[in-house]
């Protein structure tokens, strides 16, 4: 899959004036090899991350979140599995270029990642504290004894009481709401520029999912932090989001800042997907469904990738696959939709490959 | 559908339904914890009726659920079925009642025998009930899997040759197919995908209107409640908290615990942020549950009296009632 | 994530019942070539076992003082004992023993050893304990004081042999049957099964049993050659087959004494053993592979 960082034709939305980038992604296209050939499971996703920013990617299972952030990551199997293409400027380098041993001393360090299960991230035979203190030893060479106290700062850090009696406790005695304190404890022991959140509150209940918005939401700023939320649940993007990325399939399909995208949503299937929710807030009268479901990544249509399932697709959306591009008059706001969006008619040079 | 539940004969009538599981823990089970999973929970359902039970997980809902099919022997209390109590009745006795009572589950994935084809698994209780066999059973499953969406075709294919959504429809038809009166869907959306929840609400919804269906619909997610029941109610480590008609529950909420709980619940609205309390406190055990009531250590109204007596269970007006100090 | 929604269903049907499970178990082996290889040596061993007055060279159990510890040659292809017997043709004959009483007691010790594991999984609570407290009590004798122990009480015949060595793997059996039983009976399905009014019995046959199935098949083609072992051993200290007719166990101990002067004693009914075991493995994976769906693709 050819393509080139920068192309005029798959920009990330630009925050014009806004110089304070942390990460530039461009191109990001990420293949698995399924029976000896490579699927594109993430195709083309560019966007800018802001410092002290939360941005979301948002989407339905299958469609390629998770996947983005671990090919920022590098965590992805090698390249006789998956191959990664495109580029992600951080800090003057390009990770997606890096070697593996610089990625090392980058990740956990200077960006960092927690994801859905906090019980399986953790090793259930070591205490809490010396896996908390585990990332500075690691990275900044640390004694075992300044960890462990380094440890306890962190477990007040994010708000476990008792830390000093629990920082003797195993994963078994925490809660799964304390397990999330801890492994964003451990995700924040380096001080990162980055950190990476992969369904973070969807195994918890409602009520300690808010506690630990508030946590990330707090750190964030204390801390200037930029934040990259991957989740499916749309009120969780509502309550948190200072930017939003909707992805379908594998692609961004439509990305602006959160108020605007919850007040003007532009692509049928950000459309469909708010019409799709029952809300606790009010009727919502009959909920639409999606009909059918998200193509599998060996069987990606050609043109649109929702165009089989858009209510209003036109026999042009079939053939040639949209850009993602500004709304007119709204730079901020990208849509990936040829009917919505005449700007995004056409990937051009790019295309499919 | 309210007048109903008040005044036509429930057809499920809970009463003072309470489980207790005994933990034994250590060498040789030297410790014994107990733990009161549902604790003198009372409810009815009509003919017809949507009945939601919510709250968060360890709260007990799924134990009512189970204990209602008597996949649980419960403790105490009684589930009456047209006036038959269920909880009493010999083994024996209980097995034709099944037809009339089923359920479904959260995770479709393992809610199907993986070595059994659909139309085995969708057979096997007609042919056990004596209901039908051979080419009469074959019929009703090819009509049942048309009922729930899928092709008649889908009867020959394993379980793993099916998405997730396509799943949690076969579920639904092995519910169906005894044609019962009342199903117990737990969590049964709550794996899916938005859009793909969507679908099988949709479908839920059609089927209850088509065969008169009741249900007791499990979940944690308000959304979906408010969306699908007629009344809920609201529970909390083990107890009924407030019971009540669904846009009244949530709208104007009166115990202290589905105020929390509605306005923790992701809305897609950024003028409608969920509330980020920074520290209300952990769920607590419910092998150790608080005195007094069980939420008074996260009320943010808790009183002197809240922390030794628990609340009685107060009627109020509109079809309402809550077991809390405020409204008592 | 959530679980995956990545649909990849064939659109062909299938027929249904019997000769459908005949066409996968084709279909399984024809994937794994091995398997066929496993039934060829099986049935193999088999015919040779009941053709064996056909194909013997000699008579088993005629002695020959003069021919005595010979090593192979053109009259005796595989050697001759030290009572001057002819091995090939003992080999053959001991097939019959060895077989029946390898395949008998690990087939009896299945059904008992699984029926046990499964129902005390299944049920669980003071059921388990009590089950499983026995066999615990049964795993903790050594194998072979186990069978003398039963041999001793019952006497010593052919079946009390199968019943012997039985009796010392149904303990093994029924602990791997439980541990998968456990893990199924968690499933939603189970639950759904007990919804749907099915009686104990039938959810432990239809829907757990074949769970269990595939894992005990494997575990049981290798006990095959632990029994033939056992069996051995009790001929040896005369408590199984009385010594003249040839059994491939009695055979391989009878030829310990010569190790070193006449290897081919041991090694030829050994290599015996290991072929029935070979073949039996073989045909465990590929039975076990044919019993999961999702393998059958």
């Amino acid at each position: 899959m050819p393509s080139t960082p920068n192309s005029a034709s798959d920009p990330a939305p630009d925050n014009a004036g806004v110089s304070d980038t942390v990460l530039s992604v461009r191109g990001l296209t990420t293949a698995f090899n399924r029976r000896g050939h490579f699927h594109a499971a993430v195709r083309h996703v560019g966007f800018d991350l802001q410092r002290n920013e939360t941005l979301c990617l948002v989407g339905e299972s299958g469609c390629g979140k998770s996947v983005t952030a671990l090919s920022l990551m590098r965590l992805l199997p090698g390249r006789r599995q998956c191959r990664v293409s495109g580029s992600a400027w951080f800090d003057g380098q390009d990770l997606l270029a890096l070697s593996e041993p610089a990625m090392t001393r980058l990740r956990g360090a200077r960006l960092s990642m927690i994801f859905q299960e906090p019980m399986t991230s953790l090793n259930p035979v070591l205490p809490i504290g010396a896996q908390v203190g585990e990332p500075l030893v690691f990275h900044r060479g640390l004694s075992r004894q300044e960890a462990e106290r380094e440890a306890l700062r962190l477990l007040d850090l994010v708000k476990i009481p008792d830390a000093a009696r629990r920082l003797r406790q195993f994963p078994h005695q925490f809660s799964g709401g304390m397990r999330q304190r801890v492994m964003i404890a451990m995700a924040l022991a380096c001080r990162p520029d980055i950190l990476f959140a992969d369904e973070p509150t969807t195994a918890l209940d409602v009520t300690i999912q808010a506690q630990v918005l508030a946590l990330l939401n707090d750190l964030r700023q204390e801390r200037n932090l930029s934040l990259v939320l991957i989740t499916h649940d749309l009120g969780v993007v509502a309550s948190v989001a200072d930017r939003v990325a909707v992805m379908y399939a594998g692609e961004i399909v439509e990305q602006a800042p959160a108020d605007r995208l919850f007040a003007r949503p532009s692509h049928p299937y950000t459309e469909a997907l708010l019409r799709s929710i029952p809300r606790s807030d009010r009727d919502v009268g009959e909920l639409r469904a999606i009909s059918g479901q998200v193509p599998p990544i060996h069987r990606m249509p050609a043109g649109c990738r929702y165009a089989p399932r858009c209510p209003v697709a036109e026999a042009a959306c079939l053939d040639a696959t949209p850009a993602l591009a500004p709304l007119p008059g709204d730079p901020a706001h990208a849509v990936r939709c040829r009917v919505r969006n005449p700007a995004a008619a056409s990937e051009g040079r790019i295309g499919h490959a | 559908m309210l007048e109903c539940a008040d005044s036509a004969a429930p057809i499920l009538e809970v009463q003072g339904l309470r489980k207790v599981f005994s933990i034994t823990r250590g060498f040789m089970g030297g410790q014994r914890a107990s733990l009161t999973a549902v604790d003198d929970v009372s409810f009815g359902v009509a003919a017809g009726e949507a009945f939601g039970l919510v709250g968060e997980s360890g709260c007990g809902k799924s134990t009512v659920g189970r204990c209602l099919l008597r996949l649980i022997e419960p403790t105490a209390g009684r589930v009456r079925y047209r006036g038959q109590d269920l909880a009493a009745l010999p083994a024996q006795a209980l097995r034709p009642l099944r037809r009339k009572l089923q359920i479904v589950f959260q995770d479709p994935y393992s809610s199907l025998n993986p070595r059994r084809t659909v139309g085995q698994t969708l057979v096997e209780p007609l042919r056990v009930h004596g209901v039908a066999k051979g080419r009469a059973a074959r019929d009703r499953v090819a009509a049942v899997l048309t009922e729930v969406g899928l092709a008649p075709e889908a009867a020959d294919r394993f379980p793993h040759e099916f998405s997730g959504g396509q799943r949690q429809r076969i579920a639904i038809a092995r519910a169906l197919i005894l044609e019962p009166e009342l199903i117990v869907a737990d969590e049964a959306v709550s794996a899916l995908d938005v859009s793909i929840q969507a679908q099988i609400l949709l479908l839920l919804k059609d089927l209850k209107a088509r065969h008169g269906l009741s249900f007791v619909f499990i979940s944690h997610d308000l959304g979906v409640v408010r969306y699908f029941c007629h009344r809920v109610a609201v529970m909390y480590l083990g107890r009924l908290v407030e019971t009540g008609p669904v846009p009244a529950i949530f709208d104007t909420p009166l115990h202290p615990y589905t105020e929390t709980l509605r306005n923790a619940s992701p809305v897609p609205d950024p003028a409608n942020k969920v509330t980020m309390r920074r520290l209300d406190g952990e769920v607590p055990s419910p092998t150790a549950p608080p005195p007094g009531c069980h939420f008074h250590p996260r009320c943010p109204k808790a009183m002197d009296v809240c922390r030794t007596t628990p609340p009685a269970w107060t009627t109020l007006s509109g079809g309402r009632g809550a077991a809390c100090h405020l409204h008592g | 994530m959530t679980a995956p929604t990545l649909d990849t269903a064939p659109d062909t049907g299938r027929g249904t019942g019997a000769p459908r499970f005949l066409a996968d178990l084709l279909r399984v082996f024809n994937a794994n070539k091995l398997s066929w290889l496993g039934l060829v040596l099986f049935v193999g061993l088999c015919l040779a076992a009941v053709f064996a007055p056909l194909l013997a060279t000699h008579d088993p159990i005629d002695q020959s003082i003069l021919y005595r510890l010979r090593p192979p040659s053109d009259s005796h292809w595989l050697g001759t004992d030290s009572y001057g017997r002819d091995v090939f043709s003992r080999i053959l004959y001991g097939a019959r023993i060895s077989l029946i009483i390898g395949l008998a007691s690990i087939a009896l010790g299945l059904v008992v050893g699984g029926a046990l594991g499964i129902l005390a999984g299944y049920r669980g609570g003071w059921v388990d304990q009590a089950i499983m407290r026995v066999m615990d009590v049964l795993l903790s004798f050594p194998t072979l004081i186990m069978g003398l122990l039963v041999v001793a009480m019952l006497g010593a015949s052919m079946l009390n042999l199968i019943i012997a060595i039985a009796f010392t793997v149904v303990p093994k059996f029924a602990r791997i049957a439980r541990a998968p039983t456990i893990a199924v009976r968690e499933r939603d399905y189970i639950e759904a099964c007990r919804a749907l009014g099915y009686s104990d019995l039938r959810i432990m046959v239809v829907h757990i049993l074949p769970n269990v199935l595939g894992e005990i098949l494997v575990l049981a083609s290798l006990w095959t050659a632990t029994a033939i072992r056992i069996e051995a051993s009790l001929s040896f200290i005369g408590l199984g087959v009385a010594p003249p007719t040839p059994t491939w166990g009695g055979m391989i101990r009878e030829g310990f004494e010569y190790i070193l002067d006449a290897p081919w004693l041991s090694i030829y009914p050994g290599l015996a053993v290991l072929l029935l075991v070979f073949s039996l493995n073989l045909l465990g994976d590929g039975l076990r592979d044919a019993i999961d769906p999702k393998l059958r693709e």
